[in-house]
């Protein structure tokens, strides 16, 4: 062996590639034009993960993102718009996941058993959080008081703002 | 952080509230669209915010590369370094282009009245008019009389262009001139062929060590926070301030999405791992070049799932990897345990495994601990012990014991030598039988006498020997003992005595303190016990260590105490790149003793670049410099074995 290759490993970038895929194919679904911003943000990931950069695929994450909330403005279906950015953020996280790991281990080390671990934990929690979101959204369609989702929103970004994320 | 909990507490009141306000226990009814519109803009800004705060941290733990040699630099790695050995040492104030140009002139005298065989007057002439090249460029550089042709304006133009500025053109090529007299000067090689580069290679940074701390318990040296999820809450802010602006609940919720992986990365914390390391080589005591398999069990001892374990084994700085990769990313669960296996080329001595770094993550990779994580492990390779295919080239002095060395004495021998009158008490196996049978005459043959030689094997291994062709290639002190080892193998079979000693740090950490005490000596003498010490120290006295030293020491007192110690009839086999003035000033400080001294300098330079090629021209000089005052020297190129390279100076003669 002559070098260590770090560059990001296979199994997650497959992941990522697949993720970036599905949320196009979603924002294209939901609307052409966020289909074509999506085209942008998919090739960023692909790249980034290509050249080896975090920045691109961060960038590309936020393109694709943006992609899919296009496609939700101009009110497609709501459930179109939550899957795709369930898939947008998964894309981002086995992306980036791929990219340090790759940076640390390398491509040629066996590192399946913690990919696996990663791309079921990253999906079980998207999963269940875009569940319980669309569950609410479902259940509050039955015209809620305004005040309680003014209040809910209201949470949302204290937390957010809490979590210095 | 006070704002944040203050915010993360104000979040959970106003969640309560709203579910609340769900539930109809208390109603708060307002009906006005502007007031969504309001948190749609908060939101926003709380997302600039965030993105402009982003970006602050994302950390990636680099790792060091174990499976990779400890570098040594190559001969000349820096101009100055490689200009410097011309250079008389004076002063003055200098620039740095006047100290170029002073060394290269330097250089330029010294291969002129070496290899061209002229005076120093005539040299200064043939500088001065720039008759000694066929370069015009290097003729210009050194003469202050010359310049350049001006050039037609449509090279000048395309000078212009050329992003090597003329300093460097200059210096370039005045080296390259400089080297095809030195080159050719000894009548072994041509000129090199093109021009080097100016530029110094660029040589990866290399970190071959895990860490050089001594850790004898499994130790925690860093814990972080990676910052993996930076920036999924400002989009998640994002996008719920867009949604509420539009009234478009989709967009909303794919901001929650967000919000639940922010929640996720902040939730768990990396597991303290109690990982039990245990390493197992298929050979511990291996021939130098041997392959060695390295298994390596990692158990988790802990009653917890590791979600992310990430494990790079501490190969030893001397070994490289050549076979499979000595890293593992992982899951395991409780007192699961993994293995994975390498294969390492042993180079001779003696090698310590450095302690295994382990990472580990939580689930959300959010948070980082970093352990080392030690077993011992040592692998230690001892260089053969083989006779060399041919006789060691030793000078003609000798003790009077019976031994390898044939004399130009008459006496008893192997080897005719000369028929002499017989002389009463002259043994009767000696006496010409055949002779007095024909002519009834007594004479007496006589055998060129062998007699023993009392050698001391010197090893060059100062800081400035630890030197190669390429970063990682085997180095001077790598290839000097292997020399060594078999050196003196030939010389005890012979019935020669032998002793070893070396000049150069003892410790590798701590260098600069001298320490006499455990300077490598080993006095001449011979016999099966003597060759086992030999062996011991040559694969284990850390002076021979394949490891570089950290700084250089005080090795002129270590030299003192050699000669302090060494008997007036012992010869010396002194072992050295010959790359610095320190070697040359050994070599006469031992020959002005009277000992009769052989070098043997492995070649360690390259000719990659243009101060690599001055390094190489130097070498040549202080070789032809040693030659002309009578010491042997042979040469042993990179690319030969220590038998081609004395063969051949057998084939050329002695001097």
């Amino acid at each position: 062996m002559e070098t260590l290759t770090r560059e990001p490993t296979r199994i997650s970038s497959i992941g990522a590639t697949t993720a970036a895929l599905l949320a196009l194919v979603l924002a294209g679904a939901a609307s052409i034009e966020g289909g074509i911003i999506a085209v942008v943000g998919a090739a960023l990931i692909g790249l980034g993960l290509f050249w080896d950069s975090g920045r691109a695929i961060d960038f590309g994450a936020g393109i694709l993102f943006f992609g899919v909330i296009v496609g939700g403005l101009v009110e497609a279906p709501v459930i179109l718009t939550v899957l795709g950015a369930l898939a947008v953020v998964v894309a981002w996280d086995l992306g980036t996941s791929a990219l340090e790991l790759g940076r640390q281990l390398g491509r040629e080390t066996p590192t399946a058993r913690l990919e696996g671990v990663h791309i079921v934990a990253s999906l079980l929690v998207g999963v269940a959080t875009a569940t319980v979101g669309y569950g609410a959204y479902l259940f509050g369609t039955g015209g809620q008081p305004a005040g309680a989702i003014i209040l809910l929103l209201l949470a949302v970004i204290f937390l957010i703002v809490g979590l210095r994320r | 952080m006070n704002t944040t909990r203050i915010s993360s507490a104000v979040g959970l009141f106003l969640f309560g509230l709203a579910v609340l306000v769900l539930a109809d226990v208390i109603a708060f009814d307002v009906t006005s669209a502007y007031l969504i519109g309001a948190v749609g803009v908060i939101a926003l800004l709380a997302a600039v915010n965030g993105f402009t705060r982003r970006r602050e941290e994302r950390t990636v733990t680099e790792t060091p590369d174990p499976e990779r040699r400890a570098t040594v630099p190559v001969p000349g790695h820096t101009l100055s370094s490689a200009i410097n050995q011309f250079r008389r040492d004076s002063y003055e104030f200098t620039t740095g282009s006047q100290r170029i140009s002073e060394g290269l002139s330097g250089a330029a005298m010294a291969v002129l009245t070496r290899f061209e065989g002229l005076s120093k007057r005539e040299a200064r002439t043939q500088l001065k008019d720039g008759t000694w090249t066929e370069d015009e460029y290097a003729a210009a550089f050194l003469s202050p009389d010359l310049e350049v042709e001006e050039k037609p304006l449509r090279d000048r133009l395309a000078g212009v262009l050329d992003l090597e500025t003329s300093f460097r053109q200059y210096v370039r090529r005045t080296a390259a001139a400089i080297a095809t007299i030195g080159y050719g000067g000894l009548g072994e090689r041509r000129a090199p062929e093109e021009i080097p580069q100016y530029d110094p290679e660029d040589f990866e940074n290399i970190e071959p060590r895990t860490t050089t701390k001594a850790v004898t318990e499994p130790t925690e040296y860093r814990n972080t926070q990676t910052g993996y999820w930076t920036g999924v809450g400002a989009l998640a802010l994002t996008a719920i301030g867009f949604g509420a602006l539009a009234e478009a609940p989709g967009v909303v919720l794919a901001g929650v999405v967000g919000v639940g992986y922010a929640g996720f990365a902040h939730l768990l914390e990396a597991p303290e791992p109690e990982i039990s390391l245990e390493r197992v080589l298929s050979e511990e005591d291996p021939e130098p070049d041997e392959e060695v398999t390295v298994t390596v069990r990692v158990s988790n001892e802990s009653g917890r799932l590791l979600p992310d374990v990430r494990i790079l084994d501490g190969v030893p700085p001397g070994l490289s990897v050549t076979d499979g990769v000595a890293r593992l990313g992982t899951s395991l669960r409780p007192g699961d345990s993994v293995q994975f296996s390498y294969t390492v080329t042993a180079r001779r001595g003696t090698h310590e495994f450095d302690p295994a770094i382990v990472l580990t993550r939580d689930f959300a990779q959010s948070n980082e601990r970093t352990f080392h994580v030690p077993a011992k492990t040592t692998l230690v390779a001892r260089p053969t012990l083989r006779p060399l295919a041919t006789s060691v080239p030793l000078q003609p002095a000798a003790a009077g014991f019976s031994g390898q060395l044939t004399t130009a004495d008459a006496g008893e021998g192997m080897q005719f030598h000369s028929v002499r009158e017989y002389r009463r008490n002259d043994p009767l196996n000696r006496i010409d039988w055949n002779r007095h049978a024909r002519s009834g005459e007594l004479a007496t043959l006589e055998f060129h006498e062998e007699r023993a030689a009392r050698v001391l094997i010197l090893i060059d291994a100062r800081k400035s020997a630890y030197l190669a062709p390429e970063p990682d290639a085997p180095h001077a002190i790598d290839r000097s003992v292997e020399a060594a080892g078999r050196i003196a193998t030939s010389l005890l079979d012979a019935g020669d005595t032998v002793g070893l000693a070396a000049l150069g740090p003892v410790d590798r950490q701590d260098s600069r303190r001298i320490n006499l005490k455990d300077t490598c000596w080993l006095g001449p003498s011979s016999g099966h016990h003597h060759r086992m010490q030999l062996s011991e120290l040559l694969a284990s006295h850390p002076q021979f260590s394949t490891e570089p030293p950290s700084a250089g020491t005080q090795w002129q007192a270590q030299l003192r105490m050699v000669r302090r110690r060494l008997g007036s009839e012992t010869q010396v086999v002194f072992l050295t790149p010959l790359c610095d003035g320190g070697s040359v000033r050994t070599v006469r400080r031992l020959n002005a003793r009277g000992h009769a001294l052989t070098v043997i300098t492995p070649d360690t330079t390259a000719e990659r670049t243009t101060s690599q090629q001055l390094a190489r021209v130097g070498r040549r000089i202080r070789r032809f410099d040693l030659q002309r005052a009578g010491i042997p020297v042979i040469d042993w190129p990179a690319d030969d074995t220590i038998d081609e390279a004395i063969a051949r100076a057998h084939a050329r003669g002695r001097r």
